[in-house]
């Protein structure tokens, strides 16, 4: 065990050379692309399966019950791998033969797969966690279904939804690394390469990326704090006002 | 198991009365689950050796989920203690109960019941997360599979079975969830 070896000058120094940063920052660029292309895919196709899976046909409801509860289950890891296998080897759908090989394209899939099945989960969780009674007293009001749905449920739920959803979104810029597996030149694949040429020490290079991953995540996290705070003093601030 | 000791160790630094051992527990929390499980177990892997630390994959990726998972189990622990009223504390102080009694009587059963659903969702999560595994080389099913599908090019067939697989460990795991939830929500009202 050579503990001084951390602290090696040498390992550390080449972190203030800008060729290293733009390096990094290029795989910080496909993390990133990766991630918030997920990110909006999957809160557009999870609010659909929401609420296709609350809708009253049962012909919708059970396939996209299925799909969620089957993707939820399942590793990211495992749905990268296939989507990717499966990507190359191409899919027909209807006589048309799709493929795809860029590890990027194959990543954002996966991921989008995977999250919009979550999301789907934490929008429905949302919407019915609005009290039945005040559904009844809105239409009791004479509000049409839209009215209901804009004024009285849809404010509560995307408020009660925002925890729930930034924090599906850390673990999704968590789960870009996963991408490294496909050969994504993503951030976690990038320090890898660094110190595989003894640019730095394994340690040294890992403690930055985690240090990049944390000030992402962490900054997520404080934001949806104040959001969660916010819309509640808002609503009593108008309260106020009435 | 590990990920538990860890975890539980944690939320008492985090719920402590002193200070900077809150501090040092919030510390811990937020760095490790703010940076992904692939970053922890790479760490243990590929890191430790360059101070001279050589552990087998498995011990490695054993030890990043550890780490990583703790953090995790240490929110839902703090999150179950804190739950339980502060005037059901102080009633049982009252009522002339030692600490040892409030804890045991009182507080634990209580924070016990809000933190297993979180806890039996971390241990699904922990499942799927072994699959990372395969990442550093450890031969589980998901690295499994890479190597039967590349060899024996039936992607679709490979997956589809792992797939069943995944889901017979973790749909199980999620319904044994909901049961317990579901008791000890029953026991908690009552």
């Amino acid at each position: 065990v050579d503990l001084a070896r951390l602290l090696e000058p040498r390992y550390w120094t080449v972190f203030l050379e800008w060729e290293i940063w733009l390096f990094l920052l290029d795989g910080l660029r496909a993390t990133l692309t990766i991630a918030i292309v997920a990110i909006v895919l999957s809160l557009i196709f999870g609010t659909l399966l929401a609420l296709g899976r609350l809708s009253p046909w049962r012909a919708l409801r059970w396939p996209i019950a299925l799909y969620v509860e089957i993707v939820r289950a399942l590793p990211v890891l495992f749905i990268i791998f296939f989507v990717f296998f499966g990507g190359a080897a191409g899919i027909t759908l209807f006589g048309v033969k799709i493929s795809w090989t860029d590890p990027i394209v194959a990543a954002i899939l996966a991921l989008t797969l995977y999250t919009s099945a979550v999301n789907a989960e934490i929008v429905r969780a949302g919407i019915l966690s609005v009290e039945r009674g005040q559904v009844e007293a809105a239409r009791s009001l004479g509000l049409s279904y839209v009215q209901t749905m804009q004024h009285v449920v849809l404010p509560q739920a995307l408020r009660r939804m925002v925890p729930p959803q930034v924090s599906q979104m850390i673990t999704l810029v968590k789960d870009t690394s996963l991408a490294y597996v496909i050969g994504t030149l993503e951030l976690l694949n990038k320090v890898k390469i660094l110190y595989s040429g003894f640019e730095t020490g394994p340690l040294q290079g890992l403690f930055v990326a985690a240090c990049i991953y944390f000030v992402i995540n962490y900054s997520l996290s404080l934001l949806s704090r104040r959001l969660e705070v916010q819309p509640l003093q808002q609503v009593r601030a108008e309260a106020g006002t009435v | 198991v590990l990920a538990l000791v860890l975890g539980t160790i944690v939320a008492m630094l985090r719920v402590s009365a002193i200070a900077p051992l809150r501090a040092i527990g919030a510390a811990y929390v937020e760095f490790l689950r703010n940076v992904p499980l692939l970053v922890h177990m790479f760490f243990w892997v590929f890191g430790m050796p360059f101070v001279g630390i050589v552990l087998p994959e498995v011990v490695g990726a054993l030890l990043g989920l550890a780490f990583y998972t703790s953090a995790f189990v240490a929110e839902a622990i703090r999150a179950g203690i804190q739950a339980v009223d502060r005037g059901q504390v102080e009633a049982a102080h009252a009522l002339g109960l030692t600490y040892g009694q409030r804890m045991r009587y009182v507080v634990l059963p209580q924070a016990f019941a809000t933190t297993i659903p979180p806890l039996g969702n971390l241990a699904i999560a922990l499942t799927k997360n072994t699959s990372v595994a395969s990442a550093v080389l450890v031969p589980e099913l998901m690295y499994q599979t890479e190597v039967v599908s590349a060899r024996s090019f039936a992607i679709y067939s490979t997956f589809a079975l792992a797939a069943l697989l995944y889901l017979a460990l973790t749909i199980p795991l999620s319904r044994l969830v909901a049961a317990l939830e579901l008791r000890l929500n029953r026991y908690r009202v009552a």
